[in-house]
Parts: C-alpha cells; structure tokens; sequence
C-alpha cells in the first residue's frame, strides 16, 4: 500500500513540474530592501515592478511569455544582496539581473554579475563609481551621482547666485559622493564650501552641527540624507532660526512626500534635485503617476519610475536579443535607445563612466506643501519661489 | 567672539537636554542593576514597546504622546513585573553553570521584542509629526536686544522638565515611602532585607515594573522628537548601560550625574570635533569612566560625604 502512494505523490509530482515546464512564463527574482531602513523605497519600487509586470502581461508578456515577479528581502546589507545575487545567477539561470536600491547593495550586485559575465541593470543605485570600474556587464540607467546635482547647479548658477556653501551629508556610499560632486562643482563655479560635515544616519540631535553651520553663515545649506534625517534636519534648522539663502537637497530623502508629511511646515521652500517628477511630459509618466496615485494613495517617488522603466527596459532588451544568452543580451542592452516614462534610457560610455544614462534632471521645490518642478523652467509645473521669507516671517 | 559664544552656549544646551533624556533612560537600569544585581540589556527595547504605543494611540486615536505618558508607563510597569515574574526570576533561581543566565535571558527578550515589532509593524519609520514638533522660544523673545541667539525647542523643554519631575518624584518615593525604603534595602542588602521582613520577591518585581516604566516614560517624551523603527532599542540599551557604568551601578544620583555628562559630552564632540565623533565620544566616556572611576560618579559622591 506504501508503495503504491509513493508511486502517485512521485506521478503528482513529477506531472506538476512538467507541467510548470510546459507553461509559458519567464521568472524574474528581483532583490529589494523590503525590511530594514530602506523599506520604504523598497516598497515604492516593487509596487512600480508589479504595475509595470501587469501591463507588459496585459498586453502579451515578453515574447509571448507571461512575466512572473519575486522579490527576495536583503534588508538593505550588501551581504545579503551578494548572495541573493548569487543564487539567482548560479541557481535560477536567470539571463538578466536587476533591482536593489541602495548604492551599497547595487555595487555589491553588481561585482558578483561581472565576476559571473551576467548583464545587471543598475535601477537605482547613484554612487558614482559602480560605473567606473570597467564593467562590461553592468548599466545603470539612473544618472550617477555627479549628476544629479546638474539641474540644482543650473538654478543655483542662474537664479539664486550664492557666493558660500555648507555642505551636511550621511556617512555612506550615497551621502559621501553626492557630497563629494557637490563640493567639487560648487569650488569649479567658484562657491565657496565653508563647511562639509558628515553624520551617521539616525542620528538624533545635529544642533550642535547645525549652530557651527549657522555661525558660518553660508548662502546655501546643501544636504545629502535618507527621509527621516532629512526632516530633522529641516527641523531642527528651523527651531535654530538659521536664515540661509536657501535649503537645498540632493535628492533622496528630499524628494519624497513623507519629507512633507514628517517636516510639516520646515520643509517649505525647500528645493532638492531629483531625477524625475510626476509632472514630466515623457510618455507614460503621467499614466504612470496618476495610476500608481489611484492605486497606493500618493504619487511614487523618482525610485518607482526608475523601478517601472526598468521593467520595461528589460522587455525591450530581452525582445531585441538574438538569443538570450549573456553575449546576445548584452549587446542589446548596449543598443538601448527608448524613452520610458522614467526619461529616455540610452546608454553611453565617456567622461570616465562605462555603460550610463545620461540624463538631464531636474529641481523640485515645496510650495504650499507640495512637491513641484521648479527647474529647467519648460519642465516647470509652478513657478520658483526665491528669495525665500527668513523664518521669522514665515506665519 | 559672539558668535563663538553662541555656537558655545547652544551646544551646552543641546548637551543639557541631551543630558536630561539620556538620564531618564539610565535611571531605569542603574535601579533594575541596583535591586537585582542583573545587567537589563531588553532596556531600550522596552523604550521602543512604549513608543510604539504611543505611536499607535497617535494614530489611531489622535492622543499626543504626551498624554500618552499617563498610558504607557502603567502598561510597562505590569509588562515588566511580568517579565520579571515569569522569565527573570525561574531562570535565576536555577543553578548552573553561567551564573549571569539571567543577562543572556534579557538578550533574548529584546531580540524578540524587536523582532516581534519587526514583524507586527514593518521596518518602516514611523513618526508623530505633531504641530510643536518643531516649535521653539528664543532667548530674543524674552530680551530684545540680546547680543546672541539661543533656541529652545519646546518638545525637548517639556522633556527635560518632565524627566526632572519623574526622576524627583522617584527620589521622593525611595526616600520617604515605605516601599521605596524596602526597595533601598533589597538593593543594599538582600538576605538582610529578607531577616527584616521585607517581601524581597515582591520589591524585585516592582523595581523591574518601576524601571520599565521609567524607560516608557523616557520613550513618549522621545518620540516628538525623533522617530521610530523596530531596531530603536539596541542604541538606546547601549546608552542607558555606559550611563549606569558612568553613574555607579544602582546609585539614582550618579545616573542623572552621568546621563548629563554624556550628553554634554556627546554634544560638544559633535561641535568641536565632527557629527561623526559623537559615538566615539560615547565609548572613550565609557572606557575611561571604567579604567579611572570604576565606582562610577556615585563613589566620588560618597568619597565626599565621608570627608565630611
């Protein structure tokens, strides 16, 4: 009798794997932080991954074949990102890598797909050197972190003017270039940096820092955080009373609704860089935004769009192939050349960086509570708001 | 120069406050150390359960997590006396080979409570974004031609001043209430305390209930201000321990001595030497309060009253 139930759980068995086989799906295992600090983002982007997954299934998969989405957690440690990496390439097979969010996870992804001539597509990552290091198999399709600021130095050479700079930044990957770039393209246009302080993220008191900041009394306070920092930051520099010219972020934490909702009235006028907006007249964006709004309640933040571009990135890719193997995949990716709701992706090797879209971006201001593009100015969806009331003033 | 001064004082400031909060923390464990001789290293996580609460009742039933300082405390106080009941006090009265199992037990405690948060609450940062968050007096309010510029924010200023009345209301208790006496005797002397008729089972659960209650409270003061994750408490241990070290382990007085000057050494650190030093400051505190002072501030407290 036992033998004869092993025999059919085996039959069972062995007919759902066939039939698994037989079905017309391609797997995708996409790392995020989905716990631990960055959870958030991780969020915003698998959501983007799955509306993006809905529509391309919608209107008949990838060559065919519905697209099936898993997420695996790496909590935000590169570690576990390796290894994640790790298995999807030497267990799943699967052709082509993407996802993580932080720089610190990307660039950890990024050494294992190169060591294993797998192409990785780079969706979030801006620490500038993972496209530097001569990696023939990895793109990235946010711009680096040097250029970030691009948009925000437009505005601050045009409008705004100022002669000195205090710069305040997070201790990692992401915080130390961002502040790096910023330092190196203030001194070029001759701003002086007065001031460049690092902090470790989660940190509770920058009032002392923030009093040597205003005794410096720089035009311009530049800072590099993650969300929560962030809105400390404009907190506490709002019950200083510091008047500086201007707040300005670079990206990241600043860019995101829940700076607003966490900073309440310290984060007007606040501008910040920011790779993309809602407000874009790419095709798609709008559908995009307005579609995820309805969905989850507020608009994504730059991280969704680069999420949903990225997916269908990979359609494009894998559709433009010859074969999928790792050769054939990489030489589409290298002929990339699409506007996506995210911007256009077209993939460039110069200055120093191999296999990177560059992008123009953009600034944001709060106004009325609100996020709007400010700059360049035939993007704008509001007009800026300079010079700003001193803290006093504001009612 | 006042510039310079200002940037001075309002550093010293910021330390003060720092001070305050970081007082309250480490009076609940330098009470639970004094008491039953255990090292609680679940403190912090105990501060992130309160904080939770509170942040649930903000958002759910909009009550300030000022108010909620009259609600979590009780529920921390009978959360603890639990703990104590049912977890610390079977694994003490075991014999074997490790006789500190009672520190590993409370290792483990935090790390299920934090991971229970993890689970139940998500990762996310949460955050009470009440109106006064970022509200502030100025020193130029009161004097109007004042040469510098000071800033009190009112979250920390209603903090300090609550920790100073929950920390006074606590000597007071200790000192003159019967309970408090029997609580003073445990800590001093347990088997002696027993001979008197002291019921010590029940003074070591309530100071356990008393010193969670203690960091809950710390925990609904610190939340206007900061935010809040799952992972809060570990940094929060960290610094309630070096300030029971600092202070002497059990004395009250050494705790609030010791939690001021951390902060105002953590504050100082950050100005003078760089945002990033300020842990670093935290450990050569520690090191040099443990290599130079092992009683803590407490014996340079009672050196003095010898003297006199």
């Amino acid at each position: 009798m036992r033998k004869l139930w092993l025999a059919l759980v085996a039959c069972l068995a062995f007919g759902l794997t066939a039939g698994a086989a037989f079905a017309e799906n391609v797997e995708f295992s996409i790392p995020l932080p989905l716990t631990g600090t960055n959870a958030k983002f991780g969020e915003i982007e698998k959501r983007s991954y799955e509306m993006a997954m809905a529509e391309i299934n919608a209107k008949g998969g990838i060559k065919g074949k519905t697209v099936v989405l898993r997420f695996e957690d790496s909590q935000g440690k590169p570690e576990i990102s390796r290894s994640i990496a790790e298995k999807i390439i030497d267990v799943n097979k699967q052709p082509i890598v993407f996802g993580e969010y932080s720089s610190s996870s990307s660039k950890a992804v990024a050494a294992v797909a190169e060591e294993r001539k797998t192409p990785y597509v780079v969706v979030t990552g801006a620490s500038d050197d993972i496209t530097q290091q001569n990696y023939k198999y990895v793109y990235r399709i946010c711009p680096s972190n040097a250029y970030y600021a691009v948009g925000l130095m437009s505005f601050l050479e045009t409008v705004v003017k100022p002669k000195s700079i205090a710069i305040l930044y997070e201790s990692s990957d992401f915080g130390t270039s961002g502040a790096d770039e910023m330092a190196k393209s203030a001194e070029k246009v001759g701003i002086k940096v007065l001031l460049k302080e690092k902090y470790e993220k989660g940190a509770v008191d920058f009032k002392p820092v923030l009093s040597a900041v205003k005794a410096a009394n720089p035009d311009v306070i530049y800072m590099v955080s993650y969300v929560m920092d962030a809105s400390l930051l404009m907190r506490q520099i709002k019950e200083l009373r510091i008047d500086s010219k201007l707040f300005a972020g670079g990206a990241a934490g600043f860019a995101i609704p829940e700076f607003v909702e966490n900073s309440k009235d310290a984060a007007e006028y606040v501008v910040t860089a920011t790779l993309w907006s809602p407000q874009l007249p790419f095709p798609g964006t709008k559908e995009f935004a307005e579609g995820y709004k309805t969905k989850h309640g507020a608009y994504p933040s730059y991280h969704g769009a680069e999420a949903y571009a990225t997916m269908y990135l990979i359609k494009d890719v894998l559709e433009r192939a010859a074969t999928w193997s790792s050769e054939d995949i990489t030489k589409a990716l290298a002929a990339t050349d699409m506007t996506t709701a995210f911007g256009p992706i077209k993939f460039e090797s110069k200055d120093g960086y191999q296999n990177q879209n560059f992008m123009e971006t953009f600034v944001l201001q709060v106004i009325k509570g609100k996020h709007e593009t400010i700059w360049p100015e035939k993007y704008a969806s509001a007009k800026y708001m300079f010079p700003i009331p001193s803290w006093r003033d504001r009612k | 120069m006042w510039v310079k001064l200002e940037v001075l004082l309002q550093t010293l400031l910021s330390g003060v406050y720092l001070g305050g909060l970081y007082a309250l923390i480490g009076i609940g464990m330098t009470l639970i150390l004094g008491v039953m001789k255990i090292i609680n290293l679940t403190h912090g996580q105990l501060m992130m359960v309160a904080m939770y609460i509170a942040f649930w009742l903000f958002e759910i039933l909009h009550i300030d997590p000022y108010v909620t300082l009259f609600i979590a405390p009780p529920l921390l106080f009978i959360f603890g006396m639990g703990l104590q009941k049912w977890l610390i006090d079977p694994v003490l009265r075991v014999e074997s080979i490790l006789p500190h199992n009672q520190v590993i037990l409370t290792v483990g405690i935090g790390m299920v409570l934090t991971n229970v948060a993890t689970i139940a609450f998500t990762g996310n940062y949460r955050s009470t974004p009440v109106d006064y968050a970022s509200k502030a007096y100025y020193l130029t309010d009161l004097w109007r031609n004042a040469p510098i510029e000071l800033s009190f924010s009112l979250p920390w200023t209603v903090s300090f001043v609550l920790a100073v009345a929950i920390t006074t209301a606590l000597w007071y208790f200790l000192a003159k209430t019967d309970t408090g006496k029997s609580i003073r005797a445990t800590a001093q002397d347990r088997d002696a305390a027993l001979l008197m008729g002291v019921n010590v089972g029940r003074m070591r659960m309530i100071t356990f209930g008393l010193g969670s209650a203690l960091v809950a409270a710390a925990g609904c003061l610190f939340l206007p201000i900061y935010y809040l994750f799952p992972s809060l408490g570990s940094q929060f241990t960290l610094i309630a321990f070096v300030i029971t070290i600092l202070g002497g382990m059990g004395s009250t007085m050494g705790a609030i001595v010791g939690g001021l000057i951390l902060g105002i050494f953590e504050s100082v650190t950050a100005t003078y030497i760089g945002m990033g030093w300020a842990p670093v400051g935290r450990f050569v505190v520690f090191i040099a309060a443990l290599v130079f002072l092992p009683g803590g501030v407490a014996s340079l407290l009672k050196r003095r009253s010898y003297v006199k």
